[in-house]
């Protein structure tokens, strides 16, 4: 299996400068080597259902933080707003 | 005579009980020792020292009213920097969450906080606890205080190494692959991995959401049960909470193995575990057979395979879990960008340190169309099969005893540049996660270095009390937590 290093980044939105490429994939390959390991199993997966996850009712719930407390940790805001870049022209 | 921080929970809650001391003089007694030590061990990535003294009068001025108050009253805790405490940072040990400052609090710290313990502060980690050293932090590597050239073991570094250098008398961490009980092996203290579902996950920045679990790390069992007891129980924040009640499982501790069927898997005792590990493991065994246990060699055969499928599954995961990470509602953002991709972009590879990337890629590569199947498809269907072993395995018998880890904790710099070597060292604790089990490490004696080695006990689902009455049994017939010299 050769590994796209550079495709793999931009699917994960991330940049691997050009001299760390070569480190990466060398790394990235023996990693996937080692996980290609896995025997064929001639199963499917199927659904437990006698172990179904018990979900809470919707309920309505009256803020329990101000708008200015969840933003506190944003990195740029503007007006009560987050400022991003434009992203329609 | 012992200084009041090297001393165990459930004794220094004794003594609080018995107005012998006093909350504000413990909490000063375990800041003092963080003075004095941390600028070797790196424990801390924060320190809580101003809230801990303000809450520790609050509480003596509850005691000294007669109120009731818990257990771990006045118990000053460390806490792993990845659960969420209102108002205190909670970086992940990375520069992406460095200025993260939670606007609410992790159900585990809202548990404590009814509890009245004292939180002292955050703890060093692997960076978005991806790494079994420490040594993945953004902001430096924590020292083993056994031997401080070498790791505490990770990603609970920080929670295990404070509790052994008495920095914390008890301490949480998280655990996806191994993360509490691979550090409090390599530090030579007692750490648990509850069951999954057992601790709400509500507040923990997510890694791994269907292996990630919180527990607790201290110096001696009957400790660790403690706070167990605390955290533990049903949370309507976090769906994958089990709906269950639990008893008091530090009031119900006993030392009695009378019967008691451990499990010896073969797998776990093979090629790569060093001999002094083996040995220390299967002596402690032949204590427990001693005090009336029986003895049964078992077979888990797909264990050759856990590693692999721990290490798609979790970055499968890990690669979704991060993606919130786009420099948008918080953490940290690059400064130059010319577009909203360039800016996630440039964001995630400043803000994320090289083992977070390579857990993303990879995450990404065996979720990426094509290859699906080939990988996550094939590890769920391994992680089943592991599963079925386990459950085989406790139809027979109890408890299963193995080691916690291959080795002894090895030298700061050894492994970071071989990313598999770092892997293997979690070969004996993943199986746990990927069947959502609990499981202890507990001391089993050192090596000829005298670095500590670790017994690993796993239970079947829910038997927290099995596991920690056996490693309590244990536990009273060796010599237990030795305090470093620092």
């Amino acid at each position: 299996m050769n590994i796209d290093i550079k495709h793999i980044a931009k699917l994960s939105r991330l940049r691997i400068e050009e001299d760390k490429i070569k480190e990466f994939e060398t790394q990235m390959q023996n990693i996937v080597n080692m996980v290609e390991k896995l025997p064929d199993i001639d199963e499917k997966m199927i659904l437990d259902e006698s172990n179904p996850m018990i979900l809470r009712k919707d309920e309505a719930v009256t803020d329990k933080y101000s708008r200015q407390e969840l933003m506190a940790n944003a990195p740029q805001v503007k007006a009560g707003c987050l400022v991003v870049p434009k992203t329609v022209e | 005579m012992l200084e009041l921080f090297e001393r165990n929970a459930c004794e220094l809650s004794d003594m609080l009980k018995n107005k012998e001391i006093s909350s504000v003089e413990l909490t000063q007694s375990v800041f003092s020792r963080i003075k004095a030590v941390d600028d070797k061990v790196n424990s801390y990535v924060t320190l809580n020292e101003e809230e801990a003294l303000k809450e520790a009068q609050e509480i003596d001025r509850k005691r000294i009213k007669g109120e009731q108050l818990s257990d771990i009253a006045g118990i000053p805790i460390g806490i792993k920097d990845n659960i969420s405490t209102k108002g205190l940072k909670t970086t992940c040990s990375s520069k992406m969450l460095n200025n993260y400052v939670p606007p609410f609090n992790a159900t585990v710290i809202n548990k404590l906080n009814d509890a009245r313990a004292v939180i002292t502060g955050k703890l060093n980690m692997d960076e978005f606890a991806m790494g079994s050293s420490t040594e993945t932090s953004y902001f430096k590597p924590t020292c083993n205080p056994h031997a401080l050239d070498r790791i505490p073991g990770g990603s609970s570094g920080g929670s295990a190494a404070a509790v052994a250098a008495c920095e914390a008398v008890v301490s949480l961490g998280s655990d996806t692959g191994g993360s509490i009980r691979q550090p409090a092996s390599y530090c030579g203290v007692v750490g648990l991995k509850p069951t999954y579902g057992a601790v709400s996950r509500f507040g923990l920045v997510a890694f791994a959401s269907s292996l990630d679990q919180i527990g607790p790390i201290g110096k001696c069992v009957k400790d660790v049960a403690m706070v167990q007891s605390v955290i533990n129980g049903h949370d309507k924040m976090d769906a994958t909470s089990a709906y269950k009640d639990y008893s008091d499982l530090a009031a119900n501790l006993t030392a009695d193995v009378k019967g008691l069927k451990i499990g010896v898997p073969k797998e776990y005792f093979g090629e790569g575990i060093d001999n002094e590990v083996k040995t220390s493991v299967l002596n402690a065994v032949k204590e427990l057979e001693k005090q009336g246990a029986v003895i049964k060699d078992i077979s888990l055969p797909s264990t050759d395979y856990a590693l692999s499928a721990y290490y798609i599954i979790s970055s499968a995961e890990a690669s979704s879990n991060l993606a919130r990470f786009d420099g948008v509602r918080y953490g940290y953002r690059t400064e130059n960008y010319d577009s909203l991709i360039d800016m996630y972009e440039k964001t995630r590879s400043e803000g994320f340190g090289d083992e977070v990337k390579r857990r993303i890629m990879l995450g990404t590569f065996v979720l990426s169309s094509g290859f699906y199947d080939a990988y996550y498809g094939k590890a769920k269907l391994l992680q089943k099969r592991i599963s079925e072993e386990f459950n085989g395995a406790f139809s027979d018998i109890d408890v299963i005893a193995a080691p916690t880890v291959p080795t002894t904790a090895f030298k700061i710099g050894e492994n970071i540049n071989d990313p598999l070597k770092m892997y293997a060292t979690d070969i004996c604790t993943v199986t746990v996660n990927i069947a959502g089990l609990p499981a202890i490490s507990v001391p089993c004696g050192t090596d000829s270095n005298k670095l500590p080695i670790g017994l690993q006990l796993i239970g079947n689902k829910f038997s927290e009390q099995k596991l920690l009455n056996t490693a309590y049994a244990y536990e009273s017939i060796s010599d237990g937590f030795i305090i470093p010299k620092l």
